[in-house]
């Protein structure tokens, strides 16, 4: 029988509570923890009550266990609102949150969850030291949606192989995290992506669609240089650029080659239509 | 009953002087007439303390006594003081238990009878036997017998307290009396509709009949509610929009018949005459009403124009604005005139704005990838608003297989700029499988097989520990692994992989596949002689294969098809076994094929389908070899060095929901076998077999064959040459160049939980297979009948057991029609 098992079935909650303690001391999570969960009902109402689920949502958390030492965390700030360990419980609260968001390319719930978690405790504690930590944390959280948001237009793109109307659906998934993410590294590339994914679409287009999307394009290509001067795409969408150029310069002179030969008596609209 | 604040005893008088209410402090609480129950905890119930103070009579009072009451634990409660002194008091509640309930009897019930009403009548063991329960127990009952047609059951509760424990037995006392048969239906006030028509529209009320099995007669009220709707429904479908039923009577012939006469009032037949629109700008009256499909002089059928203009996605009215971005579009019909037997109609619509999709947001993938979900998404931002587009979606998301396809939300969100943002949820489910089954048999060591199938792997976070979960997952991709073994005598081990979007860009599903098979024949004698160390093998054989493909999805005709490729490479290698029964024992055979096919597939859903179709046509070559041999002076290992032949598989099935939850599967399936010079004959491989569950199963070493079930019939038997003529050992050793197979299938789902989907089946099935194209005959075939059930729970895939009843005679093997029971583990697909 090994001390912790002889603590564990014959020890009086006193020795066990030590023991505990002792066991969380040296960083024994595992047996820590049993521990503190067998007392906890045990102790309701008395003075080590705060402390045993203090340091029982402290083993959670080391253990890995983020979401039930947030729960813990949580039920112990609300409990003991007025205990010196409050500030730190909030924080430790928002922290397993934070640590259990999952990858960017996963339902990001928890993440929208731990942002609002820790955006609560700058609010709660202001002052707090640990106010920084949150900041970079709701930065790092803040970045992983960026990182969706990115990873999404750039695969509208990327798939447009299989279906043209791709190209549109990334030039606005673009346009939507343009405005969302204004700050973003990502807005570089993003625009360069846009130019191109609206210059591809023109050229996949049928002739009547294409004078205009080609425009658009153009409108893209200058938005691009005039705020990124010396980006490494430059040189790529100088090309399509030209091409765009040229290309709206040869749908011009078609229109005027259609205009030009006998004006149809019969059906005079459809031509006004095409000179709009 | 004693809820009342009875303060009575000695000290009444001072006490209930309502008018003047004196404030008391209570010096004592106590409890009587407590058996089983706590006092201590009976006072903390009360809300009531020692030390307090309180009014009496006042509130504190009453409320005591609601609160021991609201408990439910007690029957009655009544409050005493037992001693005024001044302004101190002390109270006393008196209480009377109720009784829990310990066990329930039922008697005049069968056996079976009583396990229903168990479930039905919900009552719980140690539950408090109020009135309500009683009550509530009685008319359960009741009902349960009623609407089996037992129409004068009486239904008499007695509780038997228990002298120990404050238990009590509740006996449930049934008199079922004789079921009521309905003797006469007579249907007055009916000329217009063919009479045997109306009464089969009373689908749970029927006369009482000889003969009658499965539905037989009986009056349970809540049906012939139902069924006397369906009886208008079915006039208003037939254009009597008026119909009602002016009178029912249920007449009781002295408890064992009744009759029912319904009155009807017919109406007459309508029709429509003009049907206009209103509000439409778009699409012109004349389009609007090609689309719709009514027409001037056709019968008036609300049941039929709600289907026309919302029931049916895709060819609906509602389609052709709500396909286009109209997603405000409402369309009201209203009846305008009503004059003689002509109805006009306008159908009154609003267009609404058209709405460009924005955003497509996707929650509740946990596992799953972003890229894997976004790429089945057929909703693009950009386009606009598409509700057709959307159930594509909904199908999409639910082959896939990650998710739990009952749970797959859809939910638009008009924003005010004129675009819509359309939200995804999905909910995981688990879509991996495991196979394992294994002893350790006698003499031949492990039996048995480990398969496990990943469904939803990740490749590219293997590396990466922490997105361990407990494997990598959510990329998609399948992983497959397989060990089978019986002992040393047989082997197989098998690994295959599959990328169904190989580079990201385009559903181009890049597949990989291993597989080595290993049989090793001993000698009889030596397995059993104890003396032999370990059995020396007399013979075996090896299978090696390797194969690689590559899957395309192909917008033309429809996004519904593709196309795929593949090559393969297998090796045969025989040492001192006669496998094939090709005349050599030792030698190796190489075949060498590129399979081309061509499939559709618009099914549903995987598990359960309801809807749609799925058809494959393949061809598989070798290289032509003989083309640079000679091939008559070969001997049998030269000439199967390099296996030759050209084979051909068609399979199609269909889905249609028939009515209410049965569906019904029709299938076609057949392969031929050829070869390429006319003067060798088809070679010994890849060959058909035909019947039983079509599982190649363990030990049967079928691996250069096809195996197809065919239920009813024994495993690998169904044949047609006979089999003492054939006239070589090689076709009649190996089976068939030229397979048919048709099976029709109504399904019935039992559960369609995710977690187990359960459904039975009933199914015709004919096929057989020829030796030659000589013998081939489509109209021969071989017939069964029978019906089965299948399981499928996520972790052990598709489980089924059917019995088949075969009702031709195979030459050499069956003498006359027989019945057998069929088993198989996964999905079938022939």
């Amino acid at each position: 029988c090994s001390p912790f098992s002889k603590l564990q079935k014959n020890g009086t909650d006193d020795e066990k509570y030590k023991g505990a303690v002792q066991y969380y001391k040296k960083g024994d999570w595992y047996r820590a923890g049993i521990l503190f969960e067998e007392l906890i009902p045990v102790l309701k109402g008395s003075t080590e009550s705060e402390m045993a689920q203090f340091y029982y949502a402290y083993t959670q958390y080391h253990q890995q266990q983020y979401l039930l030492s947030a729960t813990l965390f949580k039920k112990f700030y609300e409990t003991f609102a007025r205990s010196d360990y409050a500030q730190e419980s909030m924080y430790m609260y928002a922290l397993s949150l934070y640590k259990d968001t999952p990858s960017f390319n996963l339902d990001q719930s928890n993440t929208l969850t731990a942002t609002a978690a820790l955006q609560d405790f700058i609010n709660a504690y202001p002052g707090s030291q640990y106010r920084d930590d949150c900041t970079k944390m709701i930065l790092d959280l803040r970045r992983k949606l960026e990182r969706k948001a990115y990873e999404k237009a750039v695969l509208y793109y990327k798939t447009s192989g299989f279906n043209i109307a791709s190209y549109k659906s990334s030039v606005i998934a673009i346009n939507n995290f343009q405005r969302e993410f204004p700050d973003s590294e990502y807005n570089e590339e993003l625009a360069y992506l846009k130019f191109d994914a609206q210059y591809s679409l023109a050229k996949n287009s049928l002739e009547t669609k294409q004078k205009e999307r080609y425009q658009e394009a153009i409108g893209y290509y200058q938005a691009f240089v005039d705020k990124y001067p010396s980006s490494k795409f430059l040189k790529q969408a100088e090309k399509m650029y030209e091409t765009s150029q040229k290309e709206i310069e040869r749908l011009d002179k078609l229109e005027k080659e259609k205009q030009q030969p006998k004006p149809d008596p019969n059906r005079p609209a459809k031509v006004t239509a095409a000179n709009e | 009953v004693g809820r009342d604040d009875a303060t009575t005893s000695t000290s009444s008088t001072e006490l209930s002087d309502y008018a003047n209410p004196k404030e008391y402090e209570i010096t004592g609480l106590t409890v009587t007439g407590t058996r089983y129950l706590d006092p201590n905890s009976l006072v903390s119930l009360s809300g009531l303390k020692v030390g307090d103070k309180i009014r009496i009579p006042g509130e504190a009072v009453g409320s005591s006594i609601r609160k021991l009451m609201d408990s439910g634990l007690l029957d009655n409660v009544e409050l005493f003081a037992t001693n005024v002194n001044g302004d101190k008091i002390a109270l006393s509640f008196r209480v009377q238990e109720r009784p829990r309930l310990y066990r329930v009897n039922f008697l005049g019930v069968k056996k079976g009878e009583q396990d229903q009403l168990k479930d039905k009548v919900k009552l719980n063991l140690g539950k408090i036997i109020t009135n309500t329960v009683t009550k509530n127990t009685q008319m359960a009952v009741r009902k349960f017998f009623v609407d089996k047609g037992f129409l004068n059951t009486k239904v008499k509760i007695t509780t038997v307290p228990d002298s120990t424990r404050n238990n009590a037995t509740m006996r449930v006392l049934v008199d079922k009396g004789q079921k009521v048969k309905i003797r006469k239906i007579t249907f007055d006030g009916r000329s217009e509709v063919e009479e045997a028509k109306v009464r089969m529209k009373m689908k749970g009320t029927k006369e009482m009949r000889f003969g009658r099995l499965f539905t037989p007669s009986k009056f349970v009220p809540k049906k012939y509610e139902e069924d006397k709707q369906k009886l208008i429904e079915f006039y208003n479908k037939l254009g009597y929009r008026d119909a009602t039923i002016e009178e029912d009577t249920v007449i009781n012939n002295g408890g064992k018949t009744i009759d029912i006469v319904l009155r009807i009032n017919e109406g007459r037949k309508y029709y429509y005459r003009n049907i206009d629109f209103s509000g439409n700008y778009l699409y012109t009256d004349a389009r609007l009403r090609e689309v719709l499909g009514v027409n001037k002089g056709d019968v008036y059928d609300p049941e039929d124009l709600e289907k026309k203009m919302n029931g049916n996605p895709g060819q609906d009215l509602s389609s052709l604005y709500m396909d286009d971005g109209y997603l405000y579009y409402n369309a009201q019909p209203v009846e305008k005139a009503i004059e003689g037997d002509s109805i006009d109609l306008e159908i009154r619509i609003f267009e609404g704005k058209q709405a460009t999709i924005n955003r497509i947001v996707l929650n509740g993938n946990t596992k799953t990838s972003d890229h894997v979900v976004m790429r089945s998404i057929r909703t693009l931002p950009g386009q606009k608003f598409s509700k057709t587009n959307l159930i594509r979606t909904q199908r999409e998301l639910a082959t896939l297989g990650y998710f739990d396809p009952e749970k797959i939300g859809i939910n638009p969100v008009p924003q005010n700029d004129g675009t819509v943002d359309i939200e995804y949820s999905v909910e995981e489910k688990p879509s991996d499988q495991i196979e394992l089954s294994g002893g350790w048999g006698g003499y031949v060591g492990f039996v048995g097989t480990l398969g496990l199938t990943f469904n939803n792997f990740s490749a590219r976070n293997i590396p990466n520990f922490s997105a361990w979960r407990p494997l990598p997952a959510g990329d998609g991709q399948r992983v497959s692994l397989r060990f089978q073994a019986s002992g040393k005598q047989y082997q197989v081990y098998s690994l295959s992989f599959t990328e169904p979007w190989l580079g990201g860009r385009k559903p181009n599903a890049l597949s990989v596949g291993v597989n080595h098979t290993v049989y090793r024949s001993y000698s009889f004698t030596d397995l059993y002689s104890r003396s032999t160390r370990g059995a020396v093998p007399i013979g075996s054989y090896s299978n090696t294969s390797f194969s690689i493909g590559l899957a395309r999805q192909l917008k033309v005709p429809d996004d519904y098809f593709s196309l795929s490729h593949s090559l393969s490479y297998q090796r045969y290698d025989l040492n001192n076994l006669d496998i094939f029964y090709i005349g050599y024992r030792n030698g190796i055979s190489n075949n060498i094929t590129f399979n081309t096919t061509l499939s559709r597939n618009s099914i549903d859903n995987p598990q359960f389908p309801r809807s749609g179709s799925s058809f494959s046509l393949s061809g598989s070559f070798t290289p032509p070899w003989s083309a640079f041999r000679s091939v008559e002076t070969s001997t049998p290992e030269d000439k199967y060095k390099l296996v030759e032949y050209h084979k051909w598989m068609f399979d199609a099935s269909w889905f249609q929901t028939v009515f209410g939850k049965l569906v019904l599967n029709a299938r076609a399936h057949m392969g031929f076998l050829g070869s390429y010079n006319k003067r060798t004959q088809i070679g010994p491989f890849e060959r058909f077999v035909l019947g039983g569950s079509g599982l190649a199963g363990q030990g049967q070493f079928a691996l250069a064959q096809d195996i197809i079930g065919l239920r009813g019939y024994d495993d690998r038997s169904v044949y047609t040459a006979d089999y003492d003529r054939a006239t070589d050992a090689t076709s009649r050793a190996q089976g068939g160049v030229a397979y048919n197979k048709f099976v029709a299938e109504l399904r019935y789902p039992v559960s369609l939980n995710p977690s187990a989907t359960i459904f039975v089946l009933g199914f015709l099935e004919a096929g057989n297979n020829w030796g030659s194209y000589k013998q081939f005959n489509p109209f021969d075939l071989k017939r069964s009948a029978g019906f089965g059930a299948r399981i499928f729970m996520p972790a052990f895939g598709l489980i089924g057991i059917d019995y088949g009843y075969g009702f031709d005679r195979i030459p050499g093997i069956k003498d006359r029609p027989s019945g057998q029971f069929h088993f198989t583990i996964g999905q079938q697909f022939r």
